[in-house]
């Protein structure tokens, strides 16, 4: 038996922002937050084929004066990314690229990230009328309040109006 | 702070990384459910084209789930890291990250490196700070992705000659 009801007609719960809302200055601090467990970086040190003994093997991150294994920093990069997809980049449009990234601290597992990120630059793009192109600064702490990661990040933003 | 010496190889500590080394490092892999569609969704990039396939039909950017960039970076990172990291203390940053084409389920990527610059390292002896430029290429032999990272690597006449004086004292 059909389920007689008009799908078609249920609004999107849409997310994420176009080029208009990033105006210079402005800053939005993302959502969610993520604690990294010993699970996450051991996947993810693994599946990237990083098997360095600082990520995975305890006794030697201790024997270089950790408490714990070292998070690999790609997995805070990817995460803090991460956290910040549904206010930047959500909406469409490539990822072109990211500078000044600064692991400033190292990450344990148990740490929990947080991440914002501010408008530095915002322009149309000149061989996309559609879009512009968008500069971030976004900064990452752990759950002590201290600076874990920061960088800036570029991606081709649509502009309202557009799919 | 030398007893795990055994633990990681040789020809990777900061006295090996002479500016203009080259290197193609030896192992290759492919990009697939695990690497992007579950890491994208693990690191909570709430961006669908990288784990829906019903939506990507029809996009500018190719048929197929897209793999996060930087999913294609760190596992460009990855595939350099025996060779560039195995001895590091800390990774310190990167910087000119540039995704150049976009990468899909079944690709297949392979890294480069260059030794870009090698210096000492800031209050401490024991170390010096490498910075490398890095390539990844898929198996169409097209760069995806570049980008530059600066590592704290040990210097093998600290660690290694530490190691070994410990050796010949607690030998019998």
């Amino acid at each position: 038996m059909a389920v007689d009801v008009d799908f078609d007609s249920f609004p999107v719960a849409s997310k994420g922002n176009r080029f208009e809302d990033f105006s210079e200055g402005r800053t939005f601090p993302h959502h969610w937050g993520r604690t990294i467990t010993a699970g996450d970086n051991a996947i993810f040190s693994t599946a990237t084929c990083n098997w360095n003994p600082m990520h995975l093997n305890a006794e030697y991150a201790k024997a270089h004066g950790h408490d714990d294994v070292v998070v690999n920093p790609m997995l805070v990069l990817c995460t803090v990314v991460g956290l910040s997809v549904e206010d930047l980049s959500e909406s469409g449009g490539p990822f072109l690229g990211m500078s000044d990234v600064v692991f400033h601290r190292p990450v344990h597992p148990g740490d929990t990230l947080t991440a914002s990120s501010s408008v530095t630059e915002a322009r149309e793009s000149a061989s996309r009328p559609n879009a512009g192109v968008v500069t971030w600064h976004t900064k990452a702490h752990n759950q002590r309040g201290e600076l874990v990661v920061d960088y800036r990040r570029t991606n081709l933003v649509v502009k309202r109006g557009n799919p | 702070m030398t007893a795990h010496v055994h633990l990681t190889g040789d020809g990777n500590y900061f006295e090996d990384f002479e500016v203009g080394r080259r290197m193609r490092h030896a192992r290759s892999a492919t990009i697939d459910e695990v690497e992007n569609n579950f890491i994208s969704k693990q690191v909570m990039n709430t961006a669908q084209a990288h784990w829906n396939e019903a939506i990507t039909a029809g996009s500018s950017f190719g048929d197929g789930r897209l793999v996060f960039g930087l999913v294609t970076g760190s596992m460009t990172v990855g595939l350099t890291s025996q060779d560039t990291a195995e001895n590091a203390l800390a990774e310190l940053g990167l910087d000119n990250v540039r995704f150049r084409k976009p990468v899909h389920h079944g690709d297949t990527l392979t890294a480069y490196t260059e030794v870009l610059a090698a210096g000492p390292a800031d209050c401490r002896d024991d170390a010096g700070v490498v910075r490398f430029r890095h390539w990844g290429r898929n198996q169409h032999g097209d760069v995806v992705c570049e980008l530059e990272r600066t590592v704290l690597i040990k210097r093998a006449g600290h660690w290694r000659r530490d190691a070994a004086s410990r050796e010949e004292v607690v030998s019998p």
